[in-house]
């Protein structure tokens, strides 16, 4: 019983985690809040059951590809609609969250004008998703997912600390403009950012999908994995990372947690923006946040 | 018939929400993604009351407002109390509002999610609409009040109102609470409208609906967000089959809005008479979108799709532009008739007023006044500083940036404080304004210890400041800005201000804008009392700066390079209004400048730091020969320069 929580728990959280580092990779350079991640990661999933059940009929990791690349693709779209204009404009940051919003609001409801409510499942990666260990059951899809976030996260890491890229924007996350002084191309590193950001979400969408099903506003978890990034510290990778593992371990227990005949279950959203709001009152810069001080 | 009532209705039932929220998010600049759950709180309380206990409309009404208000106090105060970033703040409001909505899927009381159907149909559009003009008038005569302008001077600069003695949190919750007042209000009507409600009619769609009027009507407008929200309600009902893309529309909306226009229709501005065009723009606009489209379903049929959709997009032109002139000739026609009709009305209220005047204010009033206009009294005796820091020293992380400061301000003196850049005069200004809080030492104020007050308290005891980069309330006009930081003068309350009760608000009112012309007038600014501050060229912000601090009536002044960015004359000028106010006003001052020819002028004693420590201190004449000061500023080679 106890084993099966924890691997649940690990298993949401490394997908919280994909979609938190999603969101810190676009604040920790950039300083807002890209609210329209969740739309992304929710196209990112209808991607993936476009090519396998609609079109081509695609098998699970092909299809997985495509959705990251799509999501990618809509993510760095979504930058040059709604925030480069902002960008250039220096507008403050909040102008770009309310696009951010906009973008959000408008890209949900499309699906449902145009796919409609429907839930739909994707077809599932194994024929037998679950493991006996113990007494146990582990579902394949958990470990799958926590194996895979991991590897992805992984391999952003060295890209970004071993690529030319990657030192930019790491450079870009302390001083854009001072970047942007020494000659590197601003436009091209946000787009590189976000194509980055989106192909995580996209995963994460992917995943989501076949864990739960997918829907047009599937794209609210990311209010959780946003929460996960909160509680690392925004803009921060590590942080986003533990963030979400953590978040989605401490909802697992909260979710089998019986208290006086009470299920806590029916309360886990209550409590995970509970402890957001413990959080932002207690220590807004979360675990691995940086603070910086408005100069007078 | 009836469907235009329901509309009607609707619409006014969420500008009433709208209207609140304008005064939160539209005038602080924070953003709630949440207010559906004050929406519901005041619907399921309201609800319950007509439903279980039978309880009339109207008192259980107030339930409802009562209820909202509590809990945004509740919400407000921890969340306010951090100064969250504004992202943050919005999440947590986000938060706030799904935690209701679960918590009301879950509550016996509230049915769940099968919700409360049967509740009886009290709302309509007449009571609806009554309460909806009574909230706009509540507004705006909340906006025009002392209250009202400290709200708005939040919004514009935080850092500022607090240099002004504005406390941050009491006002943020206040505006908070009146927002939520008007959603629970606007909750209420809906529940007794609709008859129906369950957890999830208020989810983060209509938060967000509420919101996207706000910001589409432009921040810091009353009648822009109303017409947003108004147009929001009814265009998609105008055209048959858009219902599942209205939410996108509102995406797009904000999306475009806030990247070709980031104020919005209306910016910060009510519609008046220069602006109404743009009104009948939209309008024109969206009727003639409708007839186009009403048109074209309707003889597509017949004509075929082509003749059909060329005569529709004709009729759709014609209507718009037929809207746009009608518009202007209803301005034209409004413009003529105005300056008589309103004039005539004007004169026979201000008439009635002067001579209501002696009655109108009361003597009470009249007496705490005179004892006001006293001021303030420089309780310094003879000898005794009226500034003392000891030991004053600021850490910034590994950084010294003041480090062991100790120096003397005496009553009456005009104190330099110089230094190379860097050197750390403006943070000893911000240490001693209380902006920072000191790493080590202590700084007395008429002998009390002023370290680790809050801001607000120490200005309000009599330490005013201005800053190096300029901090005014720039959307608010030149008379504004005083009047703004003469709040503490003001002595109606705040049941006062919402009706804008004559025998309180007007007489005060018209004080403080006597007394902020008087201000203005010292430092030359009078005639320009109703240009927007940031309008201004930059010589006169900072003088308006200046009014703006001398408002609080201080003690102690502290001036943070008034002068920079002036040319000879313009400091010239400034260095006779600086003696002027000092000699006037009989205050101390200490005065930041890299001028030297101001400071060499104007300064009784200066205080030279390099590196956050206290070089040289003395008569202007000691200091110009001193060789470490000579140092500090030309570096180590003084005596090749000296020789040269």
């Amino acid at each position: 019983m106890i084993l099966q929580t924890i691997i649940t728990g690990l298993s949401i959280g490394s997908i919280y985690a994909l979609m938190a580092v999603g969101y810190s990779l676009v604040f920790s350079v950039l300083n807002f809040s890209n609210f329209a991640h969740g739309a992304v990661i929710t196209l990112g999933a209808y991607v993936a059951w476009a090519v396998m059940t609609q079109f081509f009929h695609m098998p699970f990791l092909p299809a997985l590809i495509v959705s990251m690349l799509g999501a990618g693709v809509i993510a760095f779209l979504v930058e040059r609609i709604a925030y480069s204009t902002l960008r250039h404009r220096r507008a403050p940051s909040l102008y770009l969250m309310i696009s951010a919003m906009g973008v959000a609001i408008a890209l949900q409801n499309v699906l449902y004008a145009t796919i409609g409510a429907n839930l739909y499942a994707l077809p599932p990666v194994f024929t037998k998703d679950s493991i006996q260990l113990g007494t146990a059951v582990i579902s394949r899809m958990d470990i799958f997912a926590f194996v895979f976030s991991i590897i992805a996260i992984a391999l952003l890491t060295v890209v970004l600390n071993y690529t030319k890229v990657g030192t930019a924007i790491r450079a870009a996350s302390h001083d854009s403009e001072m970047v942007s002084v020494l000659g590197v191309n601003l436009d091209m590193l946000v787009a590189v950012l976000f194509l980055l950001a989106g192909s995580l979400g996209g995963m994460a969408g992917v995943f989501m999908g076949v864990k739960y099903m997918v829907y047009p506003s599937m794209g609210w978890i990311t209010n959780k994995a946003y929460i996960g990034a909160v509680i690392g510290g925004l803009g921060s990778l590590p942080g986003a990372v533990v963030g979400g593992i953590l978040l989605g371990l401490l909802e697992s227990i909260v979710s089998v947690t019986v208290i006086g005949g009470v299920h806590l279950s029916t309360y886990r959203d209550v409590f995970s923006f509970g402890i957001l709001a413990l959080l932002l009152i207690v220590r807004p810069t979360g675990l691995f946040g940086r603070y910086v001080e408005e100069k007078l | 018939m009836e469907y235009a009532q329901a509309i009607f209705t609707n619409s006014a039932i969420y500008i009433i929400a709208t209207m609140g929220l304008a005064i939160f998010t539209g005038y602080t600049g924070l953003f709630s993604l949440g207010h559906a759950a004050f929406m519901a709180i005041g619907g399921y309380a309201a609800a319950i009351l007509t439903y279980f206990f039978g309880w009339p409309l109207l008192p259980a009404l107030v339930i409802s407002v009562i209820a909202s208000v509590l809990v945004s106090f509740a919400i407000g105060y921890p969340t306010l109390r951090v100064k969250l970033r504004s992202d943050y703040f919005a999440i947590a409001t986000l938060g706030f509002g799904e935690a209701v909505r679960v918590l009301f899927e879950n509550l016996p009381l509230t049915q769940g999610a099968r919700g409360l159907p049967g509740i009886e149909k009290l709302a309509g559009p007449l009571n609806t609409a009554f309460l909806m003009v009574i909230t706009i008038w509540l507004c705006r005569n909340f906006l025009r009040s002392n209250y009202g302008r400290k709200i708005i001077a939040i919004g514009q600069d935080p850092v500022a109102a607090e240099m002004i003695g504005i406390k941050l949190l009491p006002n943020q919750m206040l505006s908070l609470a009146i927002s939520a007042a008007f959603a629970g209000l606007s909750g209420g009507l809906l529940a007794h409208y609709i008859t129906f409600i369950q957890p999830s009619i208020f989810n983060m769609d209509l938060s967000s609906l509420i919101t996207a009027g706000v910001v589409c009507g432009g921040m810091g407008s009353l009648t822009g967000p109303f017409v947003a929200i108004a147009l929001f309600i009814v265009i998609p009902e105008l055209f048959r089959g858009l219902a599942l893309w209205r939410l996108v529309l509102y995406g797009v909306l904000l999306v475009v809005i806030i990247n070709f226009r980031p104020k919005g229709l209306f910016g910060h501005e009510e519609i008046n008479f220069k602006n109404a065009p743009k009104l009948f723009w939209i309008t024109g606009l969206t009727v003639g979108l409708t007839v186009a489209t009403s048109f074209f379903n309707g003889y597509s049929n017949y004509w075929g799709r082509l003749p059909a959709l060329g005569v529709a997009a004709l009729l759709g032109l014609a209507v718009t532009f037929g809207a746009n002139y009608l518009g202007k000739g209803i301005i034209w026609v409004l413009g003529r008739v105005n300056p008589p009709v309103g004039g005539f009305f004007h004169r026979i209220s201000e008439g009635l007023y002067l001579r209501l005047k002696s009655a109108l204010t009361p003597v009470k009033r009249q007496e705490r006044w005179a004892v006001k206009s006293n001021g303030r009294i420089t309780a310094a005796t003879a000898g005794q500083p009226v500034l003392d820091v000891n030991g004053l020293t600021k850490r910034f992380g590994g950084v010294v940036a003041v480090n062991d400061l100790s120096f003397c301000v005496y009553p009456g003196e005009i104190h330099g404080l110089i230094g190379p850049n860097g050197s750390g005069k403006t943070t000893v200004f911000n240490l001693i304004s209380g902006v920072y809080p000191v790493s080590g030492g202590g700084i007395k104020f008429n002998g009390d210890l002023i370290t680790g007050k809050a801001p607000t308290a120490i200005v309000l005891g009599g330490i005013s400041r201005t800053f190096q980069n300029i901090r005014l309330f720039g959307n608010m006009t030149v008379l504004q800005n005083v009047q703004t930081a003469l709040h503490t003068t003001s002595d109606y309350t705040l049941t006062e201000a919402f009706l804008q009760w004559p025998w309180g608000v007007r007489p005060t009112e018209e004080r403080l804008y006597q007394e902020s012309l008087k201000l203005l007038e010292e430092v030359g600014l009078a005639d320009l009392k109703d240009r927007v501050a940031n309008t201004l060229p930059y010589g006169l912000q900072r003088k308006l700066e200046i009014a703006r601090a001398l408002a609080l009536n201080p003690g102690l002044l502290l001036l943070d390079e008034p002068a920079a960015g002036m040319n000879p004359k313009e400091s010239l000028d400034l260095v006779d209004l600086i003696r002027y106010i000092h000699k006037s006003r009989g205050i101390t001052i200490i005065l930041i400048e890299h001028h030297m020819d101001v400071v060499m002028s104007i300064c009784d004693r200066l205080t030279v730091l390099n590196f956050g420590s206290k070089i040289a201190e003395g008569t202007p004449n000691d200091i110009q020969n001193n060789p470490l000061v000579l140092e500090a500023y030309l570096g180590d080679k003084v005596e090749y320069a000296a020789a040269s």
